[in-house]
């Protein structure tokens, strides 16, 4: 399968730390791959640095082939990738509905200064909102919904501008069991109709049965790349996750 | 709170809204406003009819000149929730521009006024581009810094008449009706600043603001050309600026640069803003008429002193207090908001 999001030797540092070393992998295209590694590991700086929320030191980002290192994350979005956050970032103050339509504003005279919300785009709104559970709150201010349906919102609003991978942060984490059923009946859907995930999660077992194949980072660095099953009983991982015995 | 609460995953029975469309705008809202509007229209033709006519314009010259203003700063400080104290350099830009063409060639402020704010527009986006690089008290403090850029420049350069200024004349026409066509320019000036201002909220370049004031990261990531976005809001909120800097110089009869180029001008626009309603289309409104009227009251009873300035002081302390959102943003969170100020 072709590589639809490749990553090339990516350096980060913070201050002393060097949070992210040389690190390399590709996402092939309609895959679901997992990024996985202890806490520190540098697993969600390197979502920060693939969709540029924060700059690299050296490193390329590559998206279907063409060099997107150094676009604005807005422009990113724009070209198909869509990221949520591991603490969701919903926009309290603005309705669901708003949270939803507010990625669509455009740089254009006629785009900017239209109506806040078009026909269709809450009809598309409203479909996103129903797939994930939560259309019922459409005009409610995000802050009333609880933690793990401002998960599905992020989620639903991420596939609003009609991405070609998502990234997405600890999808799982303070969600609980039914919602996060949910969450991963939907997942495997979208997927099945072509759309790449690229996941950073700390549940093992969801990652062990949705991935097709798992990126093992430690201490900035990419361990292994492999299927579930090489992970698994790959003796490094083990030693990353608990130190050497 | 609700992050506290076990997940439900169902309704919350006290959350759920009807999924419909919340009530469109009321009619009734329009009709108080209108007769509000035909009343100011009406004003200055009412010299027969009241004996402090002159006090009576003036007063509300100036109240809608800050109308304009707290309207105007409000787009980039209410919506994006970007600071500037640095809105008076587009007052003084816009005196500036309509004054020098009066005073050498005796061209009518009231032609160049639209240039006065278009050179504000201008400015606007070559400060942006420079100070938007920085947020929270560093964007502050770099507004006030291009403040006093603008008064230094402006105090050394002769043409401009240096620290004296430019005195200018008065307006040819009949002493008797000579507030007349300032207060109609203002009048403008305020409505233009209350419709851009109503535009902006209700369209995505004003939801895009507000999401950037909330989590400007996340507006970014989600899809909002988060700089471009400023950009404009700076320069969008410094055109009626402009405009009104042009008309306050010519009925002066003056410009000089301590004249605009203060402080205390920028940070009234702010006061009248936050006590209004920050990021609300009636607040800057409400807010500028609460501030002007108590300013004139306290003029009238205690004299030229500087007791405004303490009871502006007192007024903002007393309004946050019970008014955490301004007084239409908690009016309106309270849904005590009367339909004819719910602008948003």
């Amino acid at each position: 399968m072709a590589v639809t999001l490749e990553v090339s030797d990516l350096n980060k540092s913070f201050g002393g730390i060097h949070a992210v070393k040389d690190c390399s992998f590709g996402v092939e295209d309609g895959s679901i791959t997992s990024l996985i590694g202890p806490n520190g590991a540098g697993k969600t700086t390197v979502f920060n640095l693939i969709n540029h929320v924060i700059r690299p030191d050296s490193g390329t980002v590559r998206f279907e082939g063409r060099d997107v290192t150094g676009k604005m994350p807005h422009r990113l979005t724009r070209l198909g990738i869509g990221r949520t956050f591991q603490v969701t970032r919903t926009l309290g103050d603005m309705t669901v509905l708003e949270n939803m339509v507010v990625g669509s504003s455009g740089t254009g005279v006629r785009s900017m200064f239209g109506s806040r919300m078009l026909d269709h785009e809450v009809e598309r709104a409203m479909e996103l909102l129903e797939f994930v559970g939560i259309a019922e709150y459409a005009y409610t201010n995000a802050e009333a919904l609880s933690y793990g349906q401002r998960k599905l919102l992020e989620f639903s609003a991420v596939l609003m501008s009609g991405p070609q991978i998502v990234l997405l942060d600890e999808p799982a984490g303070g969600v609980n069991p039914s919602l996060l059923t949910r969450m991963v009946a939907r997942i495997r859907e979208l997927n099945a109709n072509g759309l790449t995930f690229f996941i950073v999660e700390h549940n093992m077992d969801l990652v062990m049965d949705i991935s097709d194949s798992v990126i093992v980072m430690a201490h900035g660095e990419v361990l292994l790349h492999g299927s579930p099953d090489d992970v698994q009983s790959d003796r490094r991982v083990l030693d990353a996750y608990l130190g050497k015995v | 709170m609700i992050e506290d609460r076990a997940d439900a995953g169902g309704l919350e029975p006290e959350v759920v809204e009807a999924v419909a469309a919340p009530k469109g705008p009321g009619r009734s809202r329009w009709g108080v406003v209108a007769v509000l509007l035909v009343g100011l229209l009406l004003l200055p033709l009412s010299r027969p009819f009241i004996d402090s006519y002159n006090y009576t314009v003036l007063l509300a010259t100036n109240g809608l000149m800050w109308i304009a203003l707290a309207s105007s700063w409000n787009i980039l400080g209410g919506y994006s929730g970007y600071i500037s104290l640095g809105h008076a350099v587009f007052l003084g830009v816009g005196g500036y521009v309509a004054a020098v063409p009066l005073f050498y060639y005796g061209v009518s402020p009231f032609l160049t006024a639209l240039a006065g704010g278009l050179a504000a527009v201008a400015l606007g986006l070559v400060a942006g581009l420079i100070t938007l690089r920085t947020r929270g008290p560093a964007f502050i403090i770099s507004t006030i810094a291009l403040l006093f850029m603008f008064l230094l420049i402006f105090e050394n350069i002769d043409y401009l008449g240096g620290t004296a200024g430019l005195p200018l004349p008065v307006v040819p026409i009949s002493r008797d009706w000579l507030k007349a066509p300032f207060f109609y320019a203002m009048l403008i000036a305020a409505v233009g600043s209350i419709v851009l201002s109503y535009q902006v909220a209700h369209s995505k370049f004003g939801l895009g603001l507000r999401a950037i004031a909330e989590d400007e990261t996340k507006a970014e990531v989600a899809g909002v050309p988060t700089r471009f976005y400023k950009i404009i809001a700076f320069a969008l909120s410094a055109f009626w600026v402009g405009v009104a800097g042009a008309m306050w110089g010519y009925s002066l009869a003056f410009v000089r640069p301590t004249l605009f180029f203060t402080v205390a001008i920028s940070a009234q626009m702010v006061l009248m803003a936050i006590i209004g309603g920050r990021g609300t289309v009636a607040g800057p409104v409400i807010g500028a008429v609460l501030i002007v009227a108590v300013n004139e009251f306290s003029l009238t009873q205690f004299g030229s002193s500087e007791i405004n300035i303490l009871i502006s002081g007192v007024l903002l302390v007393t309004v946050l207090l019970f008014f955490p959102l301004g007084i239409v943003g908690t009016l309106r969170e309270k849904r005590l908001l009367p339909a004819f100020l719910d602008w948003d």
